[in-house]
């Protein structure tokens, strides 16, 4: 099964969309290796946008957990976002009207209880409800913690944000010098456009250093509940809370962890958006953010990890790779163009392929007890495909 | 009012005086009766006589507004569902549950009862022993369906199959919860007589093997069959318990079906 193992067998296993996903991944990363190679596309600048990627698909890991796994409704993303990167911002920062100036490791952890917490005070009232009233108060959630951000100026200096944060590895050893030690180096692919990686580029490197062990961290432990008892539970519930609870299952705090640990998620997106973007302010926690993930999730098909990656970096290639259309001649501004870009998207995966792009297509059964079994059970790819072909539901 | 009235030392599950109203209606009329363990009991009544009242209240989907219901000598009134099911009662629907996104097999592992990998702390801190139970869990779960002859469908998607073999997929799960009384909810409503067949064959099965068992049923051909003693509810409250023969040759369960209904 390994791809490095026996890479033939790999591919031969995947599915049709499986393999198409691959085929245009693969497709775009050779055109921005391409953009990269003729300096097309600034090398740092690259990195940056991988760093966006990395936080939008934490983001949609997190709403994946919550929505994908257990059917919970959370349309404040923005607002827990918000609180991962205002929480870390305030400890670390230099302007920070509070504490200020701590490790961002202290930050970390800062901006994660008070996620966690934040989680709990609104699970608490709406998770015995139907699902529809965490939506509503999610939605109000949203807009109160965008208001404090922007009011409580003691708090969170109001409008004008937060400056003078320092890079996550401010602090560390080895990491926090590693930037300007390391040589600046001038790679010549083309004749004539030498390409610079100076401090700046290594310090882009150390961020999406930062985002691939963060997500890749997020990615191993959603990918290991999945398939486990416990996230089979949570699927149970998103089909038919009552069932669950009729087999003895506690529903209700089953999607209180859900929610929590998917709010977590976001907060670490939020946290590691601080420390790329070196500044945050209180138009970052504009619900835009929350739709994001919402149409990244559903693109990639609700309920997969893999999915919920791939929305996240369609979702960052629209929003930036518009910026490129500036240099074509368009009888429209790129900025609405892209709300277009992503309208356009959503309504064409409802209408061809509703389940999304990557659904989940493989039992998810623990596996070391699908190994055990001898002759390993043919792995009844598909579980959606048949079911989105038949058009029952 | 006739009561239950039949000796019971050994009861799984007493349901005493048991109440419940939706604004002006009673739906359940101060209900009293008990199943005796190792029994089939059915339950049976005209349409309205809140049979899926009783059920949801036993099970803790509702909460009474008097009354007490015991499982094992155990007051489980007013807890949740799920606490109720830890002590030992499981329940069915009418209508079949789908689980969107599983093969069959899949559906079937929801059933087992406090898996240690249900909690998540053990996924990371003991995934050898989440492991060894979900090993267990998959055999236990293709042995039952193996004994229900469905395991044919074990890797099937739990949609895509017949309404009646839900309906045994949903009994085989319930089973893997190992319960000491099952609720069955007209486990053969809308199935086809040679899977009812089948169904009543496999709960006559697992009877013998020691599951208790009380289910609401229309069928009469089916519940007479099957199930001894029978509770005749109407209007909310008992009418009448009694062997097949005699609550079929009673005068006020006649009534009850043809004129006091409507």
């Amino acid at each position: 099964m390994s791809l490095l193992s026996d890479p033939k067998a790999a591919v031969d296993d995947l599915s049709r969309p499986e393999a198409w996903v691959l085929g245009v991944s693969v497709a775009f990363a050779l055109f921005l290796l391409g953009a990269l190679l003729t300096g097309a596309l600034g090398p740092t600048y690259f990195l940056f946008l991988v760093g966006l990627a990395g936080m939008y698909a934490l983001l949609s890991f997190g709403l994946n957990a919550q929505w994908g796994f257990t059917g919970l409704i959370n349309f404040s993303v923005a607002a827990f976002f918000g609180i991962g990167a205002y929480g870390s911002a305030l400890m670390t920062a230099d302007s920070s009207p509070i504490a200020g100036g701590f490790n961002p490791l202290v930050g970390l952890a800062v901006a994660l209880v008070v996620a966690f917490v934040l989680a709990l005070l609104i699970g608490i009232p709406t998770l015995r409800l139907r699902a529809d009233y965490l939506a509503i108060a999610s939605l109000g959630l949203a807009e109160v913690v965008r208001l404090i951000v922007l009011n409580e100026r003691w708090l969170t200096n109001g409008s004008a944000g937060v400056r003078g944060i320092p890079s996550f590895f401010e602090g560390w050893p080895v990491f926090s010098t590693l930037p300007e030690t390391m040589p600046g180096l001038r790679l010549v692919v083309i004749p004539g456009s030498p390409i610079l990686l100076g401090t700046s580029f290594w310090r882009a490197s150390l961020n999406v250093l930062l985002v691939l062990a963060f997500a890749g961290a997020t990615f191993f432990v959603l990918r290991r509940a999945h398939r486990s008892p416990w996230g089979r539970v949570l699927r149970t519930i998103r089909s038919d809370e009552d069932l669950a609870r009729a087999l003895g299952k506690n529903t209700y705090s089953y999607k209180m962890q859900s929610f929590v640990l998917g709010s977590l998620i976001m907060a670490l997106a939020g946290v590691f958006y601080t420390h790329l973007n070196l500044y945050v302010g209180p138009g970052d926690l504009d619900p835009i953010t929350t739709f994001y993930a919402w149409v990244a999730v559903i693109l990639g098909g609700s309920g997969s990890n893999r999915g919920a990656l791939f929305g996240g970096i369609v979702i960052v290639t629209i929003r930036e790779g518009t910026r490129f259309l500036n240099d074509v001649a368009l009888p429209i501004d790129p900025a609405p163009l892209r709300l277009l870009l992503i309208g356009v998207v959503i309504v064409a995966v409802m209408r061809y392929r509703p389940q999304g792009i990557l659904p989940p297509q493989r039992e998810l059964i623990w596996p070391s007890a699908v190994d055990d079994r001898d002759p390993p059970d043919p792995p009844s790819s598909g579980v959606r495909e048949q079911k989105g072909g038949g058009g029952d539901e | 009012m006739s009561e239950g009235a039949l000796p019971k030392d050994d009861a799984v599950l007493r349901v005493d005086d048991l109440q419940k109203s939706f604004g002006g209606l009673a739906a359940t009329d101060h209900a009293t009766f008990a199943v005796e363990r190792g029994t089939i009991t059915g339950l049976i009544g005209p349409n309205g006589a809140g049979k899926s009242t009783l059920f949801n209240l036993i099970s803790g989907f509702y909460e009474p507004d008097g009354g007490t219901v015991e499982v094992n000598g155990t007051d489980v009134t007013g807890m949740e569902p799920y606490q109720v099911a830890d002590h030992g009662l499981i329940r069915t629907f009418q209508t079949p549950r789908k689980l969107e996104g599983m093969t069959v097999r899949e559906a079937m592992l929801v059933g087992p009862r406090n898996q240690p990998g249900e909690s998540f702390v053990n996924l990371f801190a003991r995934p050898g022993t989440v492991g060894e139970s979900e090993s267990t869990n998959l055999a236990e779960a293709e042995r039952i369906l193996e004994e229900f002859e469905i395991d044919h469908l074990a890797t099937q998607p739990a949609t895509d199959i017949s309404g009646g073999q839900m309906k045994l997929v949903e009994l085989a799960r319930a089973m893997l919860a190992e319960p000491e009384v099952l609720l069955l909810d007209e486990p053969v409503a809308g199935v086809n007589p040679t899977l009812a067949k089948k169904l009543k064959d496999q709960i006559r099965r697992l009877n013998e093997q020691g599951t208790t068992f009380l289910l609401i049923e229309h069928d009469m051909e089916f519940v007479m069959d099957l199930a001894d003693p029978i509770v005749v509810l109407d209007q909310g409250s008992v009418l009448t318990e009694g062997t097949p023969e005699e609550v079929q040759g009673d005068d006020r369960v006649i009534d009850a079906y043809l004129g006091g209904g409507t």
